[in-house]
């Protein structure tokens, strides 16, 4: 009987022991499969969130954090087309964003709503859901709602939305506009409560009261076919030192490291603990049971069982503990993962397609490597027990016993 | 203390500028205007009280001013904050308009960003906040309450890091039972010797109960001590990740109480239920090797 059999036997021997081993481990393991997923989860699924639109790059004054974050940058029509000449560059658009307020039927009963501002374009940040799309610029004149907002107004196509904007320069006594509602539309960065309403850039304005005139927060760039997001970041910043190209990856890094790592570092907190908490369980399981069957294991090796077999059944007995559990821990890693990202997406302002657990293969692997070093260093002890054991002195201690 | 009420961002100036010129030991007391600077930025660009800095709004660092520090404060934590940076600057507010108003705008020197406003009775906040739009159009005015919304993020936190405790607990329920299961099997004559001089299956459970018991208070007062110990440890590594005087874990005793009364029960039920299972085996089937 091979060494695996002979383990495999000597646990179902008992197997409430067994069991409750394997259930442990697989607990532990769902729990380090979810946090594997969750360190690089959030950066996976920005990237994918940011991808979406096709936009690969992101201007902004030079200076800011952050796209959208510092000053704005002027003469944003101009400055727009001025790169899209940019033989690295296939498209800029320019975009704008403020906060309003829809007036339903009096000023008490206005609803504070996100305001962007941006021309239509060949790509778009929005996937339209019902009715027509905002015009291009020079044809203003057009409101584009989230379903949120829609439903919340009851907004109908055509139906006239009164806004007021806060274009966030100062106190703004800009009047309201009142434009039709060309259509509703699903805004890639949306979270579930958000109410977004756009507008052309001409009608911002308008809305701000002139305001930051032909102002925007950012410019959206989509590199030229065949040119790497670096280079078209490169050529952007030399044709304008006083802009910032940010590429989507360098856009997931600094937000990795700023808002992104506090669940990097918990994630590694909690790797630790669950994988010294699989360890001990494991190692505690092991000792025991090779103290209990020390008389066994003695009998064994007096039958002719070479120190190297038996140190085997115990690595084996190991390899089937963890290596079930951890098999185990997968699929339950999958179910509890749903859970848990379902609880933080409810943090206020995080979009809807954003998810905190994303699985990537490299998270299994990870798993795998850390559940078979568990499965060796906790096999370590009980083996040396094993290799140790003084055959005669233990079989007549078993005898007097 | 009075409730607070916020339009737009808080008059109370906190500005982050770039510090554009060396620092020079002021060795005359010139009329320049004072500022306060946070830790952190003292021990990056090693200032101290009485350093006289300039400080720009300008990228290339043009129009620079003078402020002599007046004192180094330590920021008040905040968790929202806990990925801004950490070098942060109040100047008094004429000092701020004068450094960045723009020399074009007339109006400039006269532009806040917002106002806090305390009323004589906070309960009138959100009447008063309409009645101010009403009054003034284009004014955006919300009681500190609304913006205090941001709070619910630590709400989910709180809950997301409950739902890891569950699974936590759950996995060290297994594991105490399965070690249960292993000490009492380990002790099957023993109990079976009990048995047969008399004891009855419920004294043998009344002493395991108690022997379950002691074990789990021990393990759960060594547990508390441990969470005391490591508390420190983590603060100190987030408070250096994070350079800030943000603490990240606090045993209360709120806590400590939660723990224990999760933890003894638990200990004492894997017990008693590891030793049940053994107990309703016949008394000579517990005797024999």
């Amino acid at each position: 009987m091979n060494a695996f059999r002979f383990a495999w036997r000597s646990l179902i021997r008992q197997p409430a022991r067994a069991s409750l081993g394997v259930i442990g481990v697989a607990a532990v393991g769902a729990l380090l499969f979810d946090m594997l997923m969750l360190s690089n989860g959030l950066v996976l699924s920005m990237q994918t969130l940011l991808g979406r639109s096709g936009f690969t790059l992101r201007v902004s004054a030079a200076g800011s954090p952050l796209p959208g974050t510092g000053q704005p940058i002027s003469d944003s029509t101009e400055t727009a087309a001025a790169i899209a000449a940019l033989p690295e560059v296939a498209a800029a658009v320019p975009v704008r964003f403020a906060n309003s307020r829809i007036l339903r039927d009096a000023w008490e009963r206005a609803i504070d709503a996100d305001l962007v501002g941006i021309d239509q374009a060949q790509r778009r940040i929005w996937t339209l859901v019902e009715g027509g799309d905002l015009g291009s610029a020079g044809l203003a004149g057009r409101a584009l709602v989230n379903e949120n907002l829609a439903a919340l107004l009851a907004l109908e196509i055509g139906d006239m939305v009164h806004l007021q904007a806060n274009c966030g320069m100062g106190i703004s006594a800009a009047p309201a506009v009142h434009l039709p509602l060309a259509g509703v539309a699903d805004f890639e960065l949306d979270d579930s409560d958000d109410l977004t309403v756009a507008l052309t850039l001409q009608d911002v304005d308008r809305a701000c009261g002139g305001e930051g005139r032909d102002a925007a927060d950012q410019i959206l760039i989509n590199a030229a076919d065949g040119v790497p997001d670096q280079e078209a970041r490169v050529a952007i910043e030399r044709h304008r030192p006083d802009l910032q190209a940010f590429t989507n990856a360098q856009l997931v890094a600094r937000l990795q490291e700023g808002g992104l790592s506090y669940f990097r570092q918990i994630s590694l907190v909690l790797t630790t603990v669950t994988i010294t908490f699989a360890f001990l369980l494991v190692t505690v399981l092991l000792t025991v049971s090779v103290n209990q069957r020390v008389g066994e294991i003695a009998v064994l090796r007096a039958l002719g069982l070479s120190q190297r077999r038996v140190i085997a059944d115990v690595f084996c007995e190991s390899v089937l503990l963890v290596g079930t559990g951890a098999l185990l821990a997968v699929p339950i890693g999958f179910v509890l993962a749903r859970g848990l990202d379902r609880i933080l997406k409810a943090i206020p302002g995080v979009p809807d397609e954003l998810h905190f657990f994303v699985y990537e293969p490299r998270a299994l692997w990870i798993h795998v490597a850390l559940f078979s070093a568990t499965a060796l260093l906790a096999a370590a002890y009980p083996m040396r027990m094993v290799a140790n054991l003084p055959i005669a002195g233990t079989l007549r201690r078993e005898v007097i016993g | 203390m009075p409730r607070r009420w916020l339009i737009g961002l808080c008059a109370t100036v906190v500005l982050v500028v770039a510090l554009a010129g060396e620092s020079s030991r002021a060795q005359e007391h010139a009329p320049v205007p004072d500022v306060l600077i946070s830790r952190q930025l003292a021990e990056a660009f090693g200032l101290d009280s009485g350093d006289v800095v300039q400080f720009s709004n300008e990228q290339s660092g043009a129009a620079a001013r003078e402020f002599r520090v007046r004192g180094i404060y330590e920021p008040t934590p905040d968790p929202l904050e806990l990925n801004d940076t950490k070098f942060k600057a109040r100047l008094h507010l004429p000092d701020l308009l004068a450094l960045t108003a723009r020399p074009d705008d007339p109006l400039a020197a006269e532009i806040v960003d917002g106002l806090n406003i305390s009323l004589t009775n906070p309960a009138d906040a959100e009447a008063f906040s309409r009645d101010l739009m009403a009054r003034v159009p284009g004014v955006f005015a919300q009681p500190i309450e609304r913006v205090m919304s941001r709070a619910s993020v630590f709400v989910v936190l709180e809950r997301f890091h409950f739902a890891i405790a569950l699974v936590t607990i759950f996995a060290s329920t297994v594991f105490l039972l399965a070690l249960s299961v292993m000490l009492v099997d380990e002790r099957r004559e023993t109990v079976g010797v009990l048995r047969l001089i008399g004891l009855t299956t419920r004294r043998v459970l009344a002493q395991v109960f108690l022997e379950g018991l002691v074990i789990a208070v021990a393990g759960a007062l060594f547990g508390l001590v441990l969470a005391l110990a490591s508390e420190r440890v983590i603060n100190l590594y987030f408070q250096w990740h994070y350079n800030t005087a943000l603490i990240f874990v606090r045993v209360t005793p709120a806590v400590a109480f939660q723990c224990l009364l999760i933890a003894v029960p638990l200990g004492v039920v894997a017990s008693v239920s590891a030793s049940w299972m053994l107990l309703r085996r016949q008394v000579m089937s517990l005797a024999r090797r």
